[in-house]
């Protein structure tokens, strides 16, 4: 297992140089002249080619590609991303400042994609082809087939605007985020319920299961203690990569019910060419990523003894 | 058998208990809220509260209301916070005709020459940190102003543009204070006006005069509360030199997309939206279908026009950029696009400023035709025309534009980016038509002239409108040195002229300042920027 732990984590290394490397990429190739939009930010100042020139060179835009990128990553490593073109903010600063928004988000959206995810996959398992079963299977279809963004404000209008019952905007305490989770949650939810629904169903037709039948086990024995942690595996691999996706989702939800999280920053900073916060963005949250699939990818290895012997046989 | 029905029971069980426990979830969340917006005293509860009860408005009661970006940056902006939340006063503002007034200089006095100014403070100013205001505060802030540029999402704060041409500030007594330039300035005060004169208690810096904390100036409110990309909180200042504010606390939320403005508006949750961009003209019509609803409006400095790219063919012709001008309907583009909250104009300076020259818009598709075939004969032009991908009224008029150019042989593709790569192509000449618009940044109107007309003017050339001419080249500059505004006056009529003429950008409209609010509140109106904050509160 350590060999297995160690091996991994060395894999790592190259994948976040190569994040670090196109998130550097995406701001020398985009067009448009970031001292540019930070000076003409207000629309209405005039800007003269010398402020523009101080402007470059105090941003170090005159400096070569592979220079600039050496400057930024060294600071990177250190946890400095740099700071704001436009207002000059430490971008690692309001990354972590922002960051407690969109963890929370994507905490009551995992919490509910888990919950009402797994439920509904082993109960539409366990009443296959009978009403139950086909009850759930068109709620999951239906949680599917709705784009986040117009699921959100239809919430909106139905909770917010005529009901009056939830906020509409902003994070005053938690019922600012029942609204947003559950927006973001509900396409993962009916994801997660199908792929339960199939993982249990092939553990049903598996040999060890008539063999527990056989024995006089009880079924809710069976169901619960044999097929479910087996079944388990794959779901758990897709919570790792839907927990990323939420993550990464969640930009177009803050943005719709106005939650200063990290998604809405780099929005509004791709809008302004603020280089900083986007290649700060994109390599905090590959970084994420990798050690979420790391963590995955640890978690079904100590599930499952097969991933971690198999390098050897 | 048994079994089976067993786990059915254990998991219909299951599945109810965590239905109705997230449920009393949701409902603890709802309390728990409750409680707390009770203690802090804010609104939302409250006035929930008194809409289902139906008693009186405590007139000291919170009013909650939204604008769509950062009102108050904070430190790292310029000037910490926008003009319009009265927390600092310029020396000079502006009234509602775009003409300079007084306000923490009480008067001021020019000499022969323009190169002398002396204002006179108001006396018996107090900051917030109950600091004093008075010469040496004023000083204070123009030593900030002249140590290098600071930039801000509002206007950069850069002396050359607010003061051009200024030599020493010095301080003739505590309340009088003289400005002496090196060339005449006769039109200090329009460029002075508003953010060009804000003034701080020098406390609020660091050695570097940058903010260490909120801003503290000598405004009807102060802020006592400042949470970045969620509110800030204003409170009335009870030690006010003037006419003190009539609510006692207002909280500006910051709510950046317009839909969520408009739910949270029907919900009840901001009883009105603010500065720029705070609500767009059809979701301003539909909210006031309901009756709680009115709209404030009135003229905005925005001005809104197609750039042609005259360093090229076609649009280095005069007649044809004449033609494409003559062809657009701009009354139908104000009316169906906009609501009828924007004014259809041919003039490049915007109508709020007190020299701005009244033109009739002509639409004249006879004439465009026969000014086309002179340029093309029977050819046809194929253009490129740009606007910005994340708005939708300016595709709709280039959807309008597009369908009638054919008709004078102009074939139109339109392509949609975002602004920044817009400027790109721009800059270098990779566009044929480009939707844009400008703000002004004071009410002198020579600023506009020599951006766009004058041959080395910044936006003349990052967008490529090649417009070079010896003749306007020279108004301008006979302008600039004029010390007579009158005579000022008539060299900025025959740039109008000029500009109405050569069309070297089609402008399309005068924006309007549009803003809607809740009918609970009154003395809600709209001013050429903002409202006038101090004057609202809650209706009887």
């Amino acid at each position: 297992m350590i060999r297995y732990t160690g091996k991994r984590f060395i894999s790592v290394i190259p994948v976040i140089i190569g994040i670090s490397i196109i998130a550097f990429m995406l701001g020398l190739i985009t067009p448009g002249d970031p001292a540019a939009m930070a000076l003409g930010r207000d629309g209405v100042s005039q800007v003269t080619p010398q402020l523009l020139e101080n402007k470059r060179q105090e941003l170090g835009l005159d400096q070569p590609g592979l220079i600039q990128y050496l400057n930024w990553a060294k600071k990177a490593i250190k946890g400095d991303l740099g700071k704001s073109y436009v207002d000059h903010t430490s971008v690692s600063g309001e990354i972590l400042r922002r960051l407690p928004v969109t963890l929370t988000l994507s905490g009551y959206t995992m919490l509910l994609v888990c919950v009402f995810g797994l439920l509904f996959g082993v109960y539409s398992a366990a009443y296959l082809n009978r009403i139950p079963d086909v009850i759930m299977k068109f709620i999951m279809n239906l949680l599917m087939a709705f784009p986040a963004f117009w699921l959100g404000i239809i919430l909106i209008i139905v909770f917010g605007e005529n009901l009056k019952l939830l906020p509409t905007n902003g994070i005053d305490g938690i019922s600012s985020f029942i609204l947003p989770s559950v927006t973001l949650a509900s396409a993962n939810i009916a994801m997660t319920g199908r792929l339960m629904r199939s993982s249990m169903l092939e553990e049903f037709g598996k040999q060890y299961m008539l063999a527990a039948d056989a024995k006089g086990i009880r079924r809710t024995q069976i169901l619960l203690f044999h097929a479910l942690p087996n079944a388990m595996l794959p779901v758990i691999t897709y919570l790792g990569s839907c927990l990323g996706g939420i993550l990464g989702g969640s930009a177009v939800i803050e943005t719709i019910f106005s939650l200063p999280g990290i998604g809405s920053y780099v929005l509004e900073a791709i809008h302004a060419r603020d280089y900083p916060i986007i290649q700060g963005y994109v390599l905090f949250m590959g970084v994420v990523y990798v050690i979420i699939s790391l963590g995955i990818d640890l978690l079904c290895a100590l599930l499952n003894p097969k991933m971690r012997l198999g390098g050897k046989a | 058998m048994t079994n089976k029905n067993v786990f059915r029971k254990i998991l219909s069980l299951l599945i109810m208990s965590t239905l109705v426990l997230s449920l009393s979830a949701c409902q603890k969340s709802d309390q728990i809220t409750t409680e707390t917006t009770e203690t802090t005293n804010t609104t939302n509860t409250d006035t929930k509260q008194e809409e289902s009860s139906g008693t009186q408005v405590n007139p000291d009661d919170e009013i909650v209301l939204a604008g769509y970006r950062n009102i108050a940056p904070g430190i790292e902006d310029a000037y910490y916070c926008s003009v319009i939340l009265y927390v600092w006063e310029p020396l000079v503002t502006m009234d509602e005709n775009g003409e300079p007034v007084g306000k923490l200089a009480k008067s001021w006095d020019m000499s022969e020459d323009a190169k002398t100014w002396t204002f006179n403070l108001q006396e018996g100013v107090t900051f917030h940190d109950g600091e004093a205001f008075n010469a040496d505060a004023v000083l204070y802030n123009f030593d900030r102003m002249r140590s290098e540029v600071k930039t801000s999402g509002f206007y950069n704060l850069n002396i050359d543009s607010f003061y051009p041409n200024l030599d020493e500030v010095t301080k003739i007594d505590d309340y009088t204070v003289q400005l002496t330039f090196k060339e005449a300035s006769p039109s200090l005060l329009y460029t002075m006006t508003n953010f060009g004169s804000a003034m701080y208690s020098p406390k609020c810096f660091d050695d570097n005069y940058n903010f260490t904390g909120i801003a503290q100036g000598t405004g009807p409110f102060k802020i006592t509360e400042n949470v970045k990309d969620q509110y800030v909180l204003l409170e009335r200042n009870e030690d006010y030199w003037g006419e003190k504010a009539i609510a006692k606390s207002i909280r500006v939320k910051t709510i950046p997309d317009v839909n969520t403005r408009y739910s949270a508006l029907k919900s009840g949750e901001i009883m009105g939206v603010i500065d720029l961009k705070a609500i767009t003209p059809s979701l301003a019509t539909e909210l006031v279908t309901d009756s709680q609803f009115a709209i404030t409006t009135t003229n905005s400095t925005m001005i809104d026009f197609l750039c042609l790219n005259g360093t090229k063919a076609p649009f280095n012709d005069v007649r044809l950029r004449k033609a494409v001008s003559l062809m657009i309907d701009r009354d139908a583009i104000a009316n169906q696009i906009y609501a009828g909250y924007a004014s259809p104009t041919t003039n490049i300076l915007n109508y709020s400023t007190p020299f701005y020259k009244e033109y009739p818009v002509e639409y004249d598709v006879e004439q465009a035709k026969a000014l086309a075939k002179e340029v093309l004969g029977d050819a046809t032009v194929d253009v490129k025309y740009l606007v910005q991908q994340d708005n939708a009224e300016q595709k709709a008029e280039a959807e309008l534009i597009a369908a009638i150019l054919p008709e004078i042989g102009i074939n139109v593709t339109i392509e949609s980016y975002d602004w920044a790569t817009i400027k790109d192509m721009m800059t270098k000449g990779d566009y044929e038509i480009a939707r844009s618009q400008q703000g002004l940044s004071n009410m002198e109107a020579i600023t506009i002239f020599k951006r766009f007309m004058y041959s080395t003017g910044d936006q003349n050339i990052t967008y490529s409108l090649g417009c070079q001419d010896t003749k306007i080249d020279g108004l301008i500059d006979q302008a600039d040195a004029e010390i007579d505004m009158s005579k000022r006056q008539e060299i900025y009529d025959e740039l109008q002229n000029i500009s109405v003429e050569q069309q070297n950008v089609v402008p399309l409209f005068n924006e309007k300042t549009l803003m809607v609010y809740n009918k609970k509140l009154t003395g809600y109106e709209a001013q050429i920027y903002g409202i006038d904050l101090p004057k609202i509160g809650w209706a009887e």
